[in-house]
């Protein structure tokens, strides 16, 4: 993707700048949004696969296993996501 | 039907196998079977996966762990160590994540959690009939006789297999959700889609494997259960109750086999008391199994002289059990 999008960029010039402002303006939101449902979604799907690790029993261990090393990396967010403490700001926010 | 006729009537019916409870005789029939099919010219794989297997006692030879190990000409017999294959496995998820992340050792809350996932009780039987379809579907042999299959194991795993399907499709369906957002957050900023998800093709592999493993049970072209009986009341009573359940999830019971029969010539000599009351009893329950199972009973095999151990002892045993079509031994 970066060897296609760099070129392109350097030839865009003035153009590309204005693409990009258009896109701060009306769909980066947007965007930022997709992505923060995305890695929600991302912290559920561990807690129904690897619950164990919480200590919250869920379905079957030996499957989840195969499943374990593909969210590895997310793990630890995952768990500092599920244990930190809430409070209003986070409603707001 | 015969035993015999059974076999040769559905020549599709390549998994045989035979329940019932502990110590009633499933790997005397399972190794008689075997060493009848392997006769006729076809090849037999005889397997277990129970850690007290007695298929290397009933061959006089320790074949635990030790693969298909070939027992006459066309019979092999094969121990499966779930214990040893659980291990294997967390080793083989280890090994995955050090490759995958170029880690030099595995986070230590991760290994915990393999570790202790070998403990949940429900490990074993995945782990057991995971190998059951690795062993089925690598297809070597033209039949697959599963020795002692523990009645609530299978239905455990049964009644599992369903729920763990639905739950996999509800995950999977999360799955395909959060690839959405991904494509939706990509577009927008006009990136290239992201690399296939790998985890959805994890999740696919493992429905499969599910789905494989539940139908090796309950395959009706495939599959031939049978239930052995000994003429006991308690034993009637509890096959019934068992091959009620498994009728419920759909296992194709091809019949029930009656174990350790008197000879009945036994009666007419001058005996003890003691064992005329025996063969009185016996009388009176196989009449109950007659008029309880009728004509689904595809043997009477009778009480050998001593136990069933050894080949040419199992020969001898298969020439009854299976003498010319349409014999009851």
């Amino acid at each position: 993707m970066a060897e296609a999008g760099e070129p392109k960029r350097k030839k865009g010039g003035v153009f590309g700048v204005f693409k990009d402002i258009v896109y701060g303006m009306s769909s980066h939101e947007m965007a930022r949004h997709a992505v923060r449902t995305r890695a929600s979604m991302e912290h559920l799907f561990i807690l129904i696969t690897m619950g164990d690790l919480l200590g919250i029993p869920i379905l079957p261990p030996y499957y989840s296993l195969r499943l374990l090393p593909h969210v590895t990396p997310q793990i630890a967010s995952w768990k500092r996501r599920m244990l930190r403490e809430r409070d209003v700001t986070d409603v707001l926010g | 039907m015969s035993l015999r006729a059974v076999f040769e009537s559905q020549p599709g019916r390549r998994y045989i196998m035979f329940g019932g409870k502990g110590g009633l005789g499933k790997t005397t029939l399972s190794a008689t079977s075997a060493f009848w099919l392997a006769s006729q010219g076809k090849r037999v794989l005889l397997f277990s996966v129970d850690p007290q297997a007695s298929l290397s006692d009933i061959f006089q030879r320790d074949i635990f762990g030790k693969g298909p190990v070939p027992i006459m000409r066309n019979l092999w017999a094969q121990e499966v160590d779930a214990d040893r294959r659980i291990k294997d496995y967390q080793e083989e998820i280890r090994k995955k994540i050090l490759d995958m992340y170029g880690f030099d050792r595995v986070p230590e809350e991760i290994d915990d959690y393999i570790a202790a996932a070998s403990a949940e009780p429900a490990m074993e039987e995945s782990a057991i009939f995971d190998a059951v379809v690795d062993i089925i579907v690598r297809g070597d042999y033209d039949y697959y006789i599963y020795d002692l299959v523990p009645l609530g194991h299978a239905l455990y795993y049964l009644s599992m297999a369903k729920v763990y399907d639905e739950w996999i499709n509800k995950i999977t369906h999360l799955r395909e959700d959060m690839k959405q957002y991904d494509q939706v957050a990509a577009t927008m900023r006009r990136e290239k889609a992201s690399e296939e998800d790998q985890i959805l093709k994890e999740l696919q592999y493992i429905k499969a494997r599910i789905n494989a493993s539940s139908q090796i049970l309950t395959d009706k072209a495939r599959t031939a259960f049978f239930f052995v009986v000994v003429p006991e009341e308690m034993i009637i009573l509890d096959t019934l109750k068992a091959a009620g359940l498994f009728a419920r999830f759909d296992v194709p019971i091809s019949g029930y086999i009656v174990n350790r029969v008197l000879p009945p010539d036994l009666g007419r000599g001058r005996i003890p008391p003691y064992l005329r009351n025996r063969i009185a009893m016996q009388e009176k329950y196989l009449a109950e199994i007659a008029s309880t199972f009728g004509d689904a009973v595809r043997a009477y095999v009778p009480e050998m002289e001593r136990d069933v151990t050894g080949l040419p002892m199992i020969e001898r045993l298969a020439e009854r059990l299976f003498a010319g079509p349409g014999a009851t031994a």
